[in-house]
């Protein structure tokens, strides 16, 4: 091994473990037998039990999962499509729009949404807003991920098709579909993982009564932090996890933007 | 061969495109241009807005549109100031992440293809965990009690220096800043160098050349594509981040993100809210236009040189 | 694997999973929105943070036989933002005074039908028929709490420093023993209303030269301050971090309960400095988007009933307009003039008044340049 090479490794492992540490900490401490993330006092699943008795908490979680489940349906039909046209036709305003979103800082979309809502809709917020607005930015990941798969494609299966006769409805569903799925079932997941992790956009466009699992995680950090936030971490953290290591066994390519299936 | 535009086609062409688009113009380009015009407006009485027009029977007040708003941000140098700040943190934040990503881009690209993608996964897994917690995780390690702080404030002791409070400054602000951002800066980083022709370098090699060399004169200018769309894909969304100096940061950490969020959620200044987002969109636009243009410059070099 | 079968385990495992939320936060319930909230028996209820006990929440679930479902805030400049930005739904709102009056002139509330409240002779006739609602047309007293100053009493007998005063927070002399160690309220109107005291203005002044004055002394202790903060200072005040914090009077007596309870060897201890300070009286008001207005009313009487209203009193340590309530408030806590403050102190203290749109703008670009500074 050349020494450049070692250094490279260091430097490598240097990052990893600065990345890794401080989660490692979180879900350490939500066992932690302490009130306080300070010190190491014993093991314990207390913290545990008072998120399964914390009403509020799962009211959050379930409709953080109807959102992101409505959402990421949403933003997979939407962004398929846009994804396909892109691919298709030369278009020249659609890819704008659709990859605006996501380059944008989210604060600007929430704001503007918020305004959006309350001015011209006169929408009271609530599931729905917030619903219409993951929507809106999980669009443009969706359509990423679908074009780099459809860019990868040997597109002569498709040619072939047509000259065999079939109409463009049927080659789509029989042949481009298939073969794009999986970047769409990623995409999907993608857009879940996004929609529950959603601070920012969220924080705009939620209404009165509903707690959303981001914003209470919010409320405590800044109010009364205890290790019940160590523990809700841990489990999202555990969710989110399985749903992009998922994505990644459909799709490798979902993490590079390239078709390697 | 081209394909001919049937009538058939144009209709597919308009129901494949036309939902997305529809849904875009709807729920982002129009609230956008609303947010346009309510920078124009006069905040309400009671916060929110006031009326576009004036209530039958009264004459004069402020209703209408007006450059009030836009007065109130030139008003004081304060704005520029804070907006100077935001790019110095995000500044700040893009160099530390290229630092830092670089070589663990290099890496991954460099391993045995059957590794990579798990070294992949373990820079994006991070992400898997919420926003907030991430945040979180940093005010833990940087708190006063914690063991970090324990540690820097003894050797501090062994040198009679005052201890110091690492949670609450702007260097917290960074390290959150560049923890949630890094996963962003490596993966460009790494697509981009996973391409790379590894014979370049032998030949490099052959030819007498160092390995600083290599990297300087060959590896460098191919990535720099990749570089600068990490740095956009960093650079941005710092600028318009709240949840960090918040969280994290002290008292005079603030922000373009907080002063925006300030604005809707504090002092009900809804048309000051507006401005100031819309100098930050001017702002990202401008960076975006910036890192679009030198891609394209350094993306033009050719392989063989 | 087998796309198909992932698809389909991933559908099924979404379906187990909505099912068992929902039974592990009761019974079956739907998405809540307002419509259902008339079957569903809720009350909306937009409260302060750490403003009521969970024991009293029980209790009056139990009562009312309905689910309180509670959004928080920590300033009233918060609360109404989320108002003017359209939130809609509360029933009930705990607002301070100067909210009160900024609600009533927006035509936000709704007004109260006395007759329903059978229990609202034990308020103590000095807290109604104020300046922002005579006749208490819209708002009933729930509680009330003083702005001031909470410390260390070890660390501050320690260092010799006063504390009985405001320059503790604003005077470098005293700044320089605690640098670090101090936090003030993140509140526009709240801080600038302790400097205003303590240069010996009213908190309502509205001179911009005594407005410069103020912000030039807020920017010269600034970097003595460890942070603004609205409530993180309990905390750290109980654990021993901080050993002043600018905050509210029943916050403070959560800090030294906490302190007490895990057993440290010092005392926090609270009082309004001699300069004066804020009083803040908070009311419940009904909204106009409320949907169950006759659970609102259920639950301003069962505060009003004195038991209850001790209750809050007892365990979070707020001020109470009760008469009823005082025989049932523990000794020390009735004593304690930080939370009952005698006639000598109220005429130091004063409510604050709402800005109007102009001034709330210089306000904020005030509060700006002292952030930034």
């Amino acid at each position: 091994m050349q020494s450049s090479n070692f250094r490279l490794w260091l430097v490598a492992a240097l990052v990893y473990a600065f990345l890794y540490i401080p989660l490692v900490i979180v879900v350490a401490y939500s066992f932690n037998d302490s009130r306080l993330n300070a010190e190491w006092v014993g093991f314990t699943l207390f913290w545990y039990e008072t998120l399964f008795n914390d009403k509020e908490m799962l009211i959050a979680a379930r409709n953080s999962l109807v959102i992101a489940v409505s959402a990421s349906v949403c933003a997979t039909v939407l962004g398929t499509m846009a994804g396909l046209a892109i691919h298709r036709y030369k278009l020249k305003v659609l890819p704008i729009l659709v990859f605006t979103p996501v380059a944008m800082p989210e604060i600007l979309l929430g704001v503007s949404l918020l305004l959006f809502f309350l001015q011209v809709l006169n929408l009271t917020l609530g599931m729905v807003s917030i619903i219409i607005a993951h929507t809106t930015f999980c669009i443009g990941f969706v359509a990423i991920i679908v074009l780099a798969r459809l860019q990868g494609m040997d597109w002569s299966v498709f040619e072939a098709a047509r000259d065999l006769g079939a109409s463009p409805w049927q080659s789509f569903r029989h042949v481009t579909l298939p073969l794009i799925m999986p970047a769409v079932v990623a995409g999907a997941l993608m857009s879940f993982t996004l929609s529950i992790d959603d601070f920012v956009i969220t924080f705009f466009t939620k209404g009165v009564g509903e707690p959303i699992l981001p914003i209470q995680i919010y409320t405590m950090i800044k109010v009364a932090v205890t290790p019940e936030v160590n523990a809700i971490s841990t489990l999202l953290m555990l969710l989110t996890l399985v749903m992009i290591i998922i994505a990644t066994k459909l799709d490798y390519g979902v993490l590079r933007g390239d078709a390697s299936q | 061969m081209t394909k001919e535009k049937t009538k058939g086609e144009r209709i597919t062409k308009w129901l494949v495109s036309g939902p997305p688009l529809l849904f875009l113009l709807v729920f982002f380009v129009a609230p956008s241009l609303i947010m346009i015009v309510t920078s124009f407006r006069y905040p309400g009485e009671f916060g929110g807005l006031a009326p576009l027009v004036a209530p039958a029977g009264e004459v004069g007040g402020e209703y209408g549109l007006t450059l009030e708003a836009y007065q109130f941000f030139l008003s004081s140098s304060l704005y520029a100031e804070i907006f100077l700040k935001s790019f110095g943190v995000a500044a700040a934040t893009t160099l530390i992440c290229l630092i830092m990503a670089y070589p663990l881009a290099l890496l991954i690209a460099r391993s045995k293809k059957r590794f990579r993608n798990l070294m992949v996964l373990l820079v994006v897994l991070p992400l898997a965990s919420n926003f907030l917690i991430r945040i979180y995780a940093w005010m833990i390690i940087l708190g006063p009690e914690s063991g970090l702080s324990h540690f820097i404030n003894t050797i501090l002791g062994v040198f009679s220096i005052a201890p110091i409070t690492l949670l609450f400054s702007p260097f917290a602000v960074l390290v959150g800043m560049v923890y949630v951002h890094l996963p962003f800066m490596v993966l460009p980083l790494y697509i981009n160098l996973e391409k790379h022709d590894l014979a370049l370098l032998d030949a490099a090699q052959d030819l007498g050349a160092s390995s600083w060399q290599r990297f300087w004169r060959v590896t460098w200018p191919l990535s720099l594509p990749g570089v600068f769309a990490g740095s956009a894909l960093v650079f941005i969304p710092v600028l318009g981040m709240f949840a960090v100096p918040e969280i994290l940061g002290g008292t005079g950490d603030i922000l373009i993100g907080n002063l925006i969020k300030d604005q809707f959620l504090g002092t009900r200044d809804w048309p000051f809210g507006s401005t100031l987002s819309i100098m930050l969109t001017l702002a990202v636009l401008s960076i975006a236009g910036l890192a679009t243009w030198l891609a394209r410059q350094s993306g033009g070099m050719k392989y063989a040189e | 694997m087998n796309l198909r079968k992932l698809c389909l385990l991933m559908f099924v495992a979404m379906l187990v999973l909505l099912p068992i939320l929902s039974t592990a936060s009761g019974a079956g319930k739907e998405a809540n929105t307002n419509s259902t909230a008339r079957e569903r028996n809720v009350l909306y209820l937009f409260n302060w943070n750490n403003y009521i006990a969970p024991e009293t929440v029980k209790r009056f679930e139990q009562s009312c036989n309905c689910e309180l479902s509670q959004d928080y805030y920590s300033d009233n400049e918060e609360m109404l933002a989320k108002l003017a930005a359209g939130a809609t739904g509360y029933d009930l709102i705990v607002p301070t005074g100067n909210a009160v009056d900024s609600l009533i002139r927006q035509g936000a509330l709704k007004p109260l039908d006395k007759s329903l409240l059978s229990n609202l002779k034990n308020i103590n006739p000095a807290y109604l028929n104020t300046a922002f609602d005579p006749e208490n047309k819209y708002s009933i007293p729930y509680a009330y709490t003083l702005t001031l100053l909470g410390f260390n009493r070890k660390k501050m007998q320690d260092l010799g420093l006063p504390t009985n005063t405001w320059a503790i927070i604003f005077e470098p002399r005293y700044l320089e023993k605690i640098k670090g160690r101090i936090t003030v309220l993140d509140s526009q109107r709240e801080l600038m209303a302790a400097a205003l005291k303590y240069l010996g203005y009213s908190v309502n002044d509205t001179d911009e030269e005594h407005w410069n004055q103020a912000k030039k002394m807020i920017i010269r202790a600034k970097p003595y301050w460890a942070a603004f903060s609205n409530t993180s200072y309990i905390r750290e005040l109980a654990v021993g971090n901080l050993w002043v914090a600018h905050g509210y009077s029943n916050d403070m007596f959560q800090a030294a309960l906490d302190a007490k309870r895990t057993g440290r060897n010092f005392t926090i201890d609270y009082s309004t400095p001699k300069e004066g300070g804020v009083l803040a009286l908070d009311s419940m008001v009904l909204h106009q988007s409320g949907v169950r207005t006759d659970l609102a009313y259920q639950f301003i009487n069962f505060m009003l009933d004195g038991k209850n209203s001790a209750e809050l009193t007892n365990l979070i340590g707020s001020g109470n307009p009760n008469m009823d309530a005082m025989k049932a408030i523990q000794p020390d806590i009735a004593r304690n003039k930080a939370i009952f403050p005698d006639k000598k102190l109220l005429t130091r203290l004063e409510m604050l008044q709402d800005f109007d749109r102009n001034q709330r703008r210089l306000l904020s670009r005030l509060w700006t340049e002292i952030k930034l500074r």
